[in-house]
């Protein structure tokens, strides 16, 4: 699927809705006062998608992400060719399956199994092919005791379930995922996106959208970060995920004028960490301001990417490091990964001690945590830091 | 909000092909396009017309039964108004005008009904207009082929209780045929039209009760067109729905070859071969201007509704 210099324009407040609105409006226009439509933007008009391009190829997978009104679903309608475009072209190659709101083509009054063979026909499934799959949607979905009830009378828990083993059943050359990873209870969720997983993988280009940022770290292979409609970062996952969460953790601007400039951190190798082993990460900045007795130059901490929440902190006193007064300094640091299976980020920043308040900050490190081996039941991470002469 | 992220381009996706430029609309390449969507939704619509049908019955105590109920009443109300008028002018209503009623006010239910399921069709399905993608066509089209299964019940009804009041089939009887095919078409295209608009605006369900209302009134269904008068009949007869009402009568109660003329009982000129055209023209003109009107507005459904 490729997107070509997207661009989309919407309208704050309402648009004409009764005729009454429209008459004058027409009017204008004939009399030339209103500007032609693709030119600008006239008032209250806004771009939710800005010059947007990416390509999305075989096998590959590609995540987007970004703040609520960033313009994530816009993309992924534009692509689906829900909404079409006011500048630029979208183009996909294929069938289309779409994993979003699954359930929206469910008529209450008909039964689980009617519903089945409508809302597969809607997403573009030859009835022959519904059949063909009909026991295994059912099957998918665990819900096939009440196949034959009126869909009016499931619990939405079921209606979300029936409605993704549907789309999840379509063999699609092309997919569309947005924020559907949460799909019924804790066992069905893990199903789903197991399900999710079997797909993405099978080759065929994939695209998704979504705030679980764990989930789109483990199926992703590149990730686009978007905010008010614009790329604001994009690479490989890892990275852009990194770059999203530092910038969403951090609200204040003021984190350049802080008294330590950190350059890099980076983790010394990208391949996963065993659950309990040991791994690296290097550190570079300088000290540029002064270091006062209420300043920590350098605090440590791990943020769990699935909660957002930090788990681990711990600063330079308590380690007992001493950090030079001034000039440029760098550092390995080791930790132990003494934390479950999945994703997170090391954080280094400066901080006031007294006030909490972050000083300054280093774009954070993602590293990726697999099968628990040597894992000990709590985050007790083990630093050490080792300062290195530059 | 905080500082712009350093922009990293590192990843190969990133790299876009370059697509052809956009090809020129035209009007031949929106038909085909049409054609196309259609042929793959076939089995959408199948599905979507199953739906329709079943809930209109669901749980509806007479069921099925509301297919020849409903223009059993239009019947009865025109037999009301003919007995009541033609007792004012001291005369009886005869067998061949009561089934001249009935052979008109089954099609007229019919249109009736399309265009009330047709025009809050895409409305109704909001949910999947703005979430997923499919020829739209296919709403009001499934709408108005449920409406034809119920209606085609109460023709049918309508063809086998005329014998009784004294209509004999004739040949000109095959013009029927024709004429609900041009009246379907009809049908089909104020569908259209009338979702799609009421989708922008949504005082147009306002309008289509009102025209629906009072339709009845200038539409010749429970009074047949001549005893409007010269003027009057002529007037009438400029609604496209009007001579195919008026041929069904003619064709099948009166075994009247709509290509021959044919004058009112006053003497003055009522039917000839160009309400056929006309009717003709407006029905087919109608569907070529909806489907293309529809076609063009389809990609702004999700964001003006």
């Amino acid at each position: 699927m490729v997107f070509d210099r997207v661009w989309k324009k919407f309208h704050r407040g309402a648009v004409h809705d009764s005729l009454r609105d429209l008459i004058p409006a027409m009017v204008g226009r004939i009399l030339g006062r209103a500007r032609p439509e693709d030119v600008g933007l006239s008032d209250g008009d806004f771009w939710a998608v800005r010059d947007l391009s990416f390509e999305v190829g075989p096998g590959q997978c590609l995540g987007i992400i970004g703040p609520n009104g960033s313009g994530k679903s816009t993309t992924l309608k534009l692509l689906t060719r829900i909404y079409a475009p006011t500048r630029g072209q979208t183009a996909i190659f294929g069938r289309v399956g779409t994993l979003i709101e699954i359930s929206a083509g469910f008529h209450g009054d008909l039964t689980g199994r009617e519903n089945v063979f409508l809302q597969g026909s809607i997403m573009g499934m030859r009835i022959k092919e519904v059949a063909r799959k009909f026991d295994e949607i059912v099957e998918f979905s665990g819900i096939s005791e009440f196949i034959d009830t009126p869909v009016k009378r499931y619990s939405s828990g079921m209606n979300a379930r029936l409605g993704f083993s549907i789309a999840a059943h379509l063999e699609p050359d092309v997919l569309v995922i947005d924020e559907v990873l949460a799909v019924g209870d804790l066992s069905f969720q893990q199903k789903a996106f197991g399900r999710i997983r079997d797909m993405t993988r099978s080759g065929i280009p994939v695209i998704m959208v979504s705030h679980q940022l764990e989930r789109v770290a483990e199926l992703c292979s590149h990730v686009l970060v978007l905010r008010r409609g614009e790329v604001v970062a994009q690479g490989e996952a890892t990275d852009a995920i990194a770059a999203y969460v530092q910038q969403q953790g951090t609200e204040a601007p003021a984190l350049e004028g802080g008294p330590v400039r950190f350059d890099t951190l980076k983790m010394h190798s990208d391949l996963p960490v065993n659950s309990g082993a040991m791994f690296g990460v290097r550190l570079e900045g300088a000290i540029v301001g002064e270091i006062t007795e209420r300043i920590d130059p350098l605090v440590l901490r791990i943020r769990s990417l699935r909660s957002g929440q930090i788990l681990y902190i711990v600063g330079s006193v308590a380690l007992g490091v001493e950090v030079p007064k001034t000039g440029a300094f760098a550092a390995d640091l080791t930790f132990q990964a003494n934390v479950p299976a999945g994703n997170y980020l090391v954080e280094v920043v400066a901080v006031d001690i007294f006030g909490n308040k972050e000083l300054s900050s280093a774009p954070p490190a993602l590293f990726r945590v697999v099968e628990p081996t040597t894992f000990r039941g709590t985050v007790q991470m083990n630093p050490t830091v080792q300062l290195v002469a530059k | 909000m905080s500082a712009p992220l350093p922009v990293q381009t590192a990843a190969p996706t990133i790299v876009v092909t370059t697509l052809p430029p956009e090809r020129q609309r035209t009007v031949l390449g929106d038909f085909r396009e049409i054609i196309h969507d259609f042929a793959g939704a076939r089995d959408l619509l199948r599905q979507l017309v199953r739906r329709d049908i079943t809930i209109r019955y669901k749980q509806a105590f007479f069921g099925f039964a509301w297919a020849v109920l409903v223009p059993m009443v239009v019947v009865a109300a025109g037999l009301t108004v003919r007995v009541a008028m033609a007792h004012a002018a001291g005369r009886t209503l005869n067998f061949h005008q009561m089934a001249g009623i009935a052979v008109k006010s089954v099609p007229w239910a019919f249109f009736v009904g399309c265009v009330n399921t047709t025009t809050p069709s895409l409305l109704a399905n909001l949910s999947l207009v703005t979430k997923i993608h499919f020829p739209r066509e296919v709403l009001p089209l499934s709408a108005v082929i449920a409406q034809t299964f119920d209606s085609a019940i109460g023709f049918g009804i309508a063809i086998l209780v005329v014998p009784f009041l004294g209509v004999h089939f004739s040949w000109a009887a095959l013009w029927a045929p024709v004429l609900l095919v041009l009246l379907w078409v009809f049908a089909f295209a104020m569908g259209l039209v009338l979702s799609c608009a009421n989708l922008f605006f949504r005082d147009v369900k306002y309008l289509v009760q009102v025209f629906l209302t009072f339709g009845i009134f200038v539409t010749p269904v429970l009074l047949d067109a001549p005893m409007y008068g010269r003027i009057g009949m002529n007037v009438l007869m400029l609604n496209p729905v009007a001579p195919i009402l008026e041929g069904l009568r003619l064709s099948i109660v009166e075994n009247h070859n709509l290509l021959e003329p044919l004058a009112a009982p006053a003497g003055f000129d009522f039917w000839g071969p160009g309400r056929l055209v006309y009717c003709a023209v407006w029905a087919f003109g109608l569907l070529a201007v909806a489907l293309l009107v529809f076609h063009r507005a389809e990609e702004r459904f999700a964001e003006i509704a």
